[in-house]
């Protein structure tokens, strides 16, 4: 316990110029090393999980023994607000606080204008709506679907219907959304959670007592009468084996904000690993939080941005065999989150021909046709690729497609006047 | 782009429909049908037949024409529907190597996704026929009481035929987005979908181009074919009685007697009296042995009450579950061939109160609303939602053998649901998760759709870890599962992918093999 209370409180950093390569570590113990940023405090740090909590001390007291960790007395900004729960918690041990949260003051959040993406098959003024309702999600259920509070059953399932139409992901059916599927998922399940407490009037009193009143008057006991029949709430309590507790949700969400606030930081430190894992947990503490998911996304987006950047940069022709295959499975990874990025693509197509994948390279040139198909470059290449297979005809064919496109490729002229020379001389070599 | 149609694949008739400047409308075949039997037969030359062809042939070719498939697909072999069709088919049905039904005609054993796969694909070429060109999307009908992996093998008869399916709908849902088109105002209506070979009930609510679903109920295994059945068994009954000859074990005269059994049950729901005249359906050592009889109106209802009574429970029970009251139902649709019967039409109307509805085809209105989903999923310019439910409950199995459900059936998707679940045994370190799909309480009983195990749970006295399980089904019906301790925050998922009872190579196979048997008609 000594070495418990040691460590309680602190936070910890790497020593400047640590060399974790020394280090021998599990895969437990690796993570939770990894999680050290000089700014998440012990609590969180054992209780990011991976890890038993007592191997965790354990493991944070030898690091420091043995001079890996330095001890950061206190969070690098000592009034932040989490820094001053972490003290309070800190002294209630590691006991979980219970209360609910107080109610958010309803704010309409500022959208993010970058995920607006006219590229997609999608109204600009579409996706800022959606945004706009995405922002306001956090809202009380009525004000959601914009009813007034204790309206009629009609009137509440009118304006279900009427968000439905707007936001339900089958209005947006096979569509290129990107980023805008998920978002409609999210908001077409809270519009449908919306009606279904507002139509329910048991469930509809819950849901007043927690967004008027924090602290209600405990209800009078009833006065005994007819036997009522069964709510919908209660039929549902009785067919289900366990309770819901709310308040577990609740120090949970909490959990789940102070978690990504420590990622908040990592991300601005440009530890973006770090910051993606501190996120993912997040999540996993409040999956219903959307800013969370949104964080993840835009991150990994990110992420994906920066690797491909460098991609690009290298040249392709001087790579190696295992280079290129390197490369390639680095495109795959960033192209999953950017699939019709043209740079992409190209370098894509050109690396699978350097690699002789001409199925492959041919599906990512198809994907540029698709998109692109008025840009000679592209053609060229596809018959690139159907010259690499001894489809003569087919690679003719693209070269003068995107000769018609583009006079002054050479790359195209060149390569069509080879193929021509190719056949003449195999036509020559037949007839003599 | 190509059109995209709906398709009513039904047990005993396929019905296929487009939009055609904005109206809904369904495709006659090339003899000017507008439906077309679900029968796929290999006559004696070894030819493939579908449809009518099939049928003609069916009295003489009993044993290697296929009927009514569609009670076979996505069930096991072991299933007592499955030997209770066993013992009704002319055809020979045998045990598959996924433990699935077969079926044998022409001393080839086929798949009952690959029947259904012929009569879709017949059904696409009906449409390529009077459209002139390809088609390659459609939605395809089940019945709502359909599982998962009856829908999925319903997928896979599409991809048998060359289609994408796009989306697989409910009948009595269809029905009432055919209803509900260009339809103004608010309504709750009921469909009762009285099929060949099932029995569904549905209450949706209607509001300017929204159809909600409040609730389905019903029974595939229940349906006109039953009718039909009970007319046979009572004619083979009565013959034996009079004529001293079990007509049981002759496939040809049980044939005949089905056909007309089904022919008098129609003309039953316009005259009162038929009579049933089947010359040379025997013969022994006395000569030809004829069958008439006179089968009345009454005599009929007396043969299926019990059946109806079957369906008018089902109606019950869908009220209960949508929290309704019969006189609150503003509209009643009646849908499939066998609602034609005036006792169903007088059952359904005592129990409503109210007259059912008369402006739709009982028999097109079900592709129509395929069509007019297909439309709605593809078309920006429709206006038509669809917020459908899932079937069934899901859940997960507990301890005790217990099924706890997350997500009730009749739950609107996409949603998401999750509870806290907790350990039985101290210092117990992983918890196995079974996803679990049906209605009884009793974990065994249900549908198993996947499992998985959450371990390394910090040690701790039973009760204390916290487990959360959360379902999400998106909105093309996806389930996944996730666990997730909340001590350690570690998680575990699982994409429940809801499989046929065929795999994608036999499928892939099937589609080859069936492609060459294109080339070899052509030619």
């Amino acid at each position: 316990m000594k070495q418990v209370e040691n460590l309680m409180g602190q936070v910890f950093a790497l020593v400047p110029d640590c060399d974790a390569t020394r280090l021998s570590l599990t895969a437990a113990e690796g993570y939770l090393f990894s999680r050290i940023d000089g700014a998440t405090p012990w609590r969180l740090l054992r209780e990011m999980g991976g890890i038993p909590v007592d191997e965790a001390d354990s493991c944070l007291s030898r690091w420091v023994e043995e001079g890996w960790l330095d001890i950061v007395s206190e969070a690098p900004s000592a009034s932040s607000p989490e820094a001053n729960a972490e003290q309070t918690n800190a002294e209630q041990a590691d006991e979980v606080q219970a209360e609910p949260p107080t109610p958010e003051p309803p704010q309409i959040l500022e959208i993010d204008e970058s995920q607006i993406d006219e590229r997609l098959d999608f109204d600009v003024s579409a996706q800022r709506r959606i945004l706009e309702f995405e922002a306001t999600l956090g809202l009380p259920y009525s004000e959601l679907l914009d009813v007034p509070r204790g309206s009629e059953p009609n009137v509440i399932k009118r304006a279900y219907f009427k968000l439905s139409k707007e936001f339900h992901p089958d209005r947006y059916f096979r569509r290129e959304i990107g980023s805008h599927a998920e978002r409609l998922e999210r908001i077409f399940k809270k519009i449908l959670e919306a009606y279904e407490m507002l139509s329910d009037p048991d469930l509809c009193q819950v849901e007043n007592q927690r967004t008027v009143a924090p602290c209600p008057e405990p209800s009078p006991e009833p006065t005994p009468e007819a036997p009522k029949p069964l709510t919908k709430l209660e039929r549902l309590q009785q067919r289900m084996p366990f309770k819901i507790d709310q308040a577990v949700f609740a120090s949970r969400r909490e959990k789940a904000k102070e978690i990504f606030r420590a990622a908040e930081r990592s991300m601005e430190a440009g530890r973006l690993v770090a910051a993606e894992a501190s996120i993912r947990i997040a999540i996993s503490f409040d999956p219903g939080r959307a800013e969370f998911k949104e964080a993840l996304g835009s991150l990994r987006i990110r992420a994906a941005g920066s690797r491909a950047t460098k991609l690009l940069a290298a040249p392709s022709e001087r790579m190696s065999g295992g280079e290129l295959r390197e490369a390639l499975k680095l495109l795959e990874d960033v192209l999953i989150y950017r699939p019709h990025d043209p740079e992409l693509n190209d370098r894509a197509a050109r690396v699978c021909l350097q690699l002789g994948e001409f199925n492959l390279a041919m599906g990512y040139v198809e994907t540029l046709l698709e998109r692109t198909p008025d840009v000679a470059a592209h053609h060229t290449l596809l018959g690139r690729i159907y010259r690499e297979q001894n489809d003569l005809a087919a690679a003719v064919s693209a070269f003068e497609a995107a000769l018609k496109l583009d006079e002054e490729d050479l790359d195209a002229r060149r390569a069509l006047a080879s193929v021509r020379i190719g056949e003449r001389n195999a036509a020559r070599g037949g007839t003599a | 782009m190509s059109r995209v149609i709906g398709i009513d694949l039904g047990t005993t008739n396929s019905c296929v429909a487009i939009i055609e400047n904005g109206q809904p409308m369904v495709i006659p075949n090339s003899g000017g049908y507008k439906t077309t039997p679900s029968m796929f037969g290999i006559s004696q030359d070894g030819k493939r037949l579908v449809g009518h062809l099939a049928k003609r042939q069916a009295i003489t070719n009993a044993r290697n024409t296929i009927s009514a498939s569609k009670r076979l697909i996505g069930r096991r072999f072991d299933d007592p529907e499955v030997q209770k069709t066993i013992d009704l088919s002319p055809f020979e049905i045998v045990r598959g190597p996924n433990e699935d039904p077969r079926i044998k005609a022409g001393g080839k054993i086929f798949t009952c996704p690959e029947i259904s796969g012929i009569i879709l694909r017949e059904m696409k070429r009906v449409a390529e026929e009077y459209l002139g060109e390809t088609v390659r999307e459609a939605v395809i009908t089940v019945p709502a009481h359909f599982n998962d992996t009856q829908r999925q093998c319903t997928k896979d008869a599409g991809k048998i035929a060359g289609l994408d399916v796009l989306r697989i709908i409910n009948e009595p849902t269809a029905a009432a987005l055919a209803y509900g088109m260009n339809r103004a105002g608010e309504e709750k209506i009921a469909v009762y979908d009285l099929g060949g070979g099932t029995f569904d009930i549905s209450i949706l609510d209607i509001s300017d181009g929204v159809v909600e679903v409040l609730a389905t109920s019903g029974n595939t295994f229940l349906g006109g074919e039953d009718f039909d059945r009970r007319i046979v068994q009572h004619l083979v009954e009565w013959f034996e009685e009079t004529e001293g000859v079990d007509l049981r074990g002759d496939t040809m005269a049980l044939q005949r007697l089905k056909d007309a059994a089904e022919k008098g049950k129609c003309d039953l729901s316009m005259r009162e009296v038929v009579e049933i005249n089947l010359p040379f359906i025997a013969s022994d050592a006395e000569g030809p042995r004829h069958l008439n009889y006179e089968l009345t109106r009454e005599n009929l209802e007396n043969l299926v009450r019990d059946v109806i009574e079957g369906t008018i429970k089902c109606v019950e029970q869908c009220c209960v579950d949508a929290d309704v009251r019969p006189d609150d139902i503003d509209q009643i649709v009646l849908v499939g061939g066998q609602s034609r019967m005036p006792l169903v039409q007088r059952r359904v109307m005592e129990f409503f109160g109210k007259r059912p509805h008369k402006g739709v085809n009982p028999d097109e209105v079900v592709g129509l609303g395929a069509a007019i989903q297909a439309a709605a999923l593809l078309d920006s310019e429709n206006d038509m939602l669809l917020l459908d439910v899932t079937p069934l409950s899901l859940g997960i199995g507990t301890f005790g053998g217990h099924f706890a459900r997350l997500i009730e059936r009749n739950t609107t998707v996409p949603v998401s649901k999750g509870h806290v679940f907790t350990t039985t045994r101290d210092d117990q370190s992983a918890v196995k998760i079974r996803v679990l799909q049906g209605e009884s309480d009793i974990a065994s009983e249900n549908d198993l759709l996947g499992e998985f195990v959450l371990s390394g749970i910090p040690s701790a006295p039973k009760g204390e870890p916290e487990v959360e399980v959360s379902f999400d089904i998106d909105a093309n019906g996806i389930v996944s599962v996730s666990a997730r301790d909340l001590a350690t925050g570690k998680e575990q998922s699982i994409t429940v992918s809801s499989t046929g009872t065929l795999s994608d190579t036999e499928i892939d196979e099937i589609i080859e093999e069936h492609d060459l048997y294109e080339v070899q008609l052509r030619t």
